[in-house]
């Protein structure tokens, strides 16, 4: 660890892919240093309550981290450790890590699932986190996250590409919706990571395939499962007449009951999380994934037929941006490729899912944390889709160098 | 050769890959500029200044467009009158298991 301290921290600045630089900083083992975050905002200054509890989450699942922040809350200085996951007497009882998440909380939960995803198949030991608290928002979120369905379906197997395919599981424990003004849900998910590798394959996907089968699901938590119905219907009525293969599932739960702070009445449960969603997933010939999410809005006022319609829309404009994966699961993709080993990985992406914001970002993210620059050509047939090549950094994991 | 400059194609790739590690542009002004969505020449110069205008001006970023976002922010009603279009159906019919690949050929 000595030899960290004189390594100076990577600079970066403003809260936008702060997580994606802490797994980043993780992954690679290099500190970073991240200043104004949020400095300009006069009523949010500085960490939100969603990236406080991810740092919580980082220092809980490695041994070593430290991480510090300035009074406001604008500067954030992070030292990775070692990956160790779930390992037994660091805060872990029986295998499970307990995450609690506060009711300020206003991003799902795949907000710290697909990172968590990330750092896990590089761990010491396996990743085996139980999410739970007023905080836990399964579905998807008006502040632009996927619901838990949506990792479960379209980004966890992706892993199985790099050679990464034992024991994951993710378990949906108790559904919620965002509570009132989008915060806090009270659900509850576990995630179960026990593959764990030294390096991941590398990959060359460059055929998308002809999209065969839609599977989907329709949630609704405290309200009547006829919104499900309702939501799977309009959704298939505009899918059908492409795949009819098209099957959603529906799933109705209550709302989850939440201990609410009453000096009266110190037992008292609120009811939180109502609202109800559609996850759908669409996958290609060649096993590529393609996943659109809408839930209702924390204030109310769509119907069901709205949200399965805006869904199946959604998915068409997903599926028609081309390429081999979604925006949703490009940036995992491409870490992986990136932590791969010393050897050249291809992926065919669609011209507009690589040129967003957030792959640039990525793009430059990765050379600042020593990668080499990504290859970009023209890919033959008139799609018009990129490939992308990528030399892997070959850090992989530290932890099972020797084994 | 500014003319030429003007009259570029949007979206080809040798641009993105000259942008790409620019450190002088934001990834936002790439996306921008790769797209095609400058000006001619002539408000080159002057947007620039007006952009400076607009960055220093407090509270111009609205505050979710700061924020990470997995799934980006859509119009549903472009979406809508864009896949109920049927142009746009048959195109993307294509990339359909469904459809008809001896017919496609015959075209």
């Amino acid at each position: 660890m000595s030899d960290q301290t004189t390594q100076p921290p990577i600079r970066f600045s403003g809260q936008k892919s702060l997580v994606s630089r802490l797994v980043l900083s993780t992954l690679t083992g290099r500190p970073i240093r991240i200043s104004q975050i949020r400095s300009s905002s006069s009523t949010n200054t500085g960490l939100a309550p969603h990236e406080v509890s991810f740092l919580r989450l980082l220092e809980a699942i490695t041994n070593g981290s430290s991480i510090e922040f300035s009074y406001t809350g604008t500067t954030l200085v992070y030292r990775p450790g070692l990956i160790t996951g779930s390992a037994e007497g660091l805060g872990t009882s029986g295998g499970v890590l307990r995450h609690e998440l506060p009711a300020g909380c206003s991003r799902g939960i795949s907000y710290f699932l697909i990172p968590l995803c990330l750092l896990a198949p590089f761990s010491k030991s396996q990743v085996n986190v139980l999410f739970t608290g007023p905080g836990v928002i399964t579905s998807a979120t008006s502040t632009g996250d996927v619901s838990v369905d949506t990792v479960r379906t379209a980004i966890l197997p992706l892993y199985a590409q790099f050679g990464i395919s034992n024991n994951i599981e993710l378990r949906i424990l108790k559904r919620s919706s965002p509570g009132s003004g989008g915060r806090g849900g009270g659900g509850e998910v576990q995630l179960v990571f026990g593959h764990q590798v030294r390096l991941p394959k590398t990959i060359h996907i460059l055929n998308a395939g002809r999209v065969k089968k839609i599977r989907g699901v329709a949630y609704a938590t405290g309200v009547s499962g006829s919104n499900n119905a309702r939501m799977i219907e309009t959704a298939r009525g505009v899918l059908n007449q492409f795949v009819p293969d098209t099957y959603i599932f529906s799933d109705v739960s209550s709302a989850p009951l939440v201990p609410i702070e009453n000096k009266s009445n110190p037992g008292a449960k609120r009811k939180i999380g109502i609202g109800f969603g559609i996850s759908l997933v669409a996958e290609s010939s060649t096993a590529c994934l393609y996943s659109a999410d809408v839930a209702s809005p924390p204030s109310g006022g769509q119907t069901p037929e709205d949200i399965g319609k805006q869904c199946a829309y959604q998915l068409l404009e997903t599926i028609s941006k081309g390429g081999v994966v979604s925006s949703v699961a490009a940036p995992t993709m491409l870490m992986l490729m990136a932590m791969g080993s010393e050897d050249v990985g291809r992926l065919q992406m669609g011209r507009h899912v690589l040129g967003t914001e957030e792959i640039i970002g990525l793009g430059r993210d990765l050379r600042a944390f020593g990668a080499a620059g990504w290859g970009l050509r023209d890919a033959s047939g008139d799609d018009g889709d990129i490939i992308v090549s990528i030399v892997g950094r070959g850090v992989g994991n530290v932890g099972r160098k020797i084994a | 050769a500014r003319n030429l400059h003007s009259h570029k194609k949007p979206f080809r790739t040798t641009e993105l890959v000259r942008m790409m590690y620019n450190e002088s542009l934001s990834p936002a002004d790439v996306i921008r500029k790769w797209k095609g969505d400058d000006e001619g020449p002539k408000n080159d110069e002057d947007e620039e200044e007006e952009e400076i205008f607009f960055k220093k001006a407090p509270g111009d970023d609205a505050p979710e467009n700061l924020e990470d976002r997995a799934i980006p922010i859509f119009n549903y009603e472009d979406l809508e009158e864009k896949w109920t279009d049927e142009d746009n159906l048959e195109t993307l019919r294509r990339r359909f298991a469904s459809s008809n690949l001896l017919e496609e050929k015959e075209k």
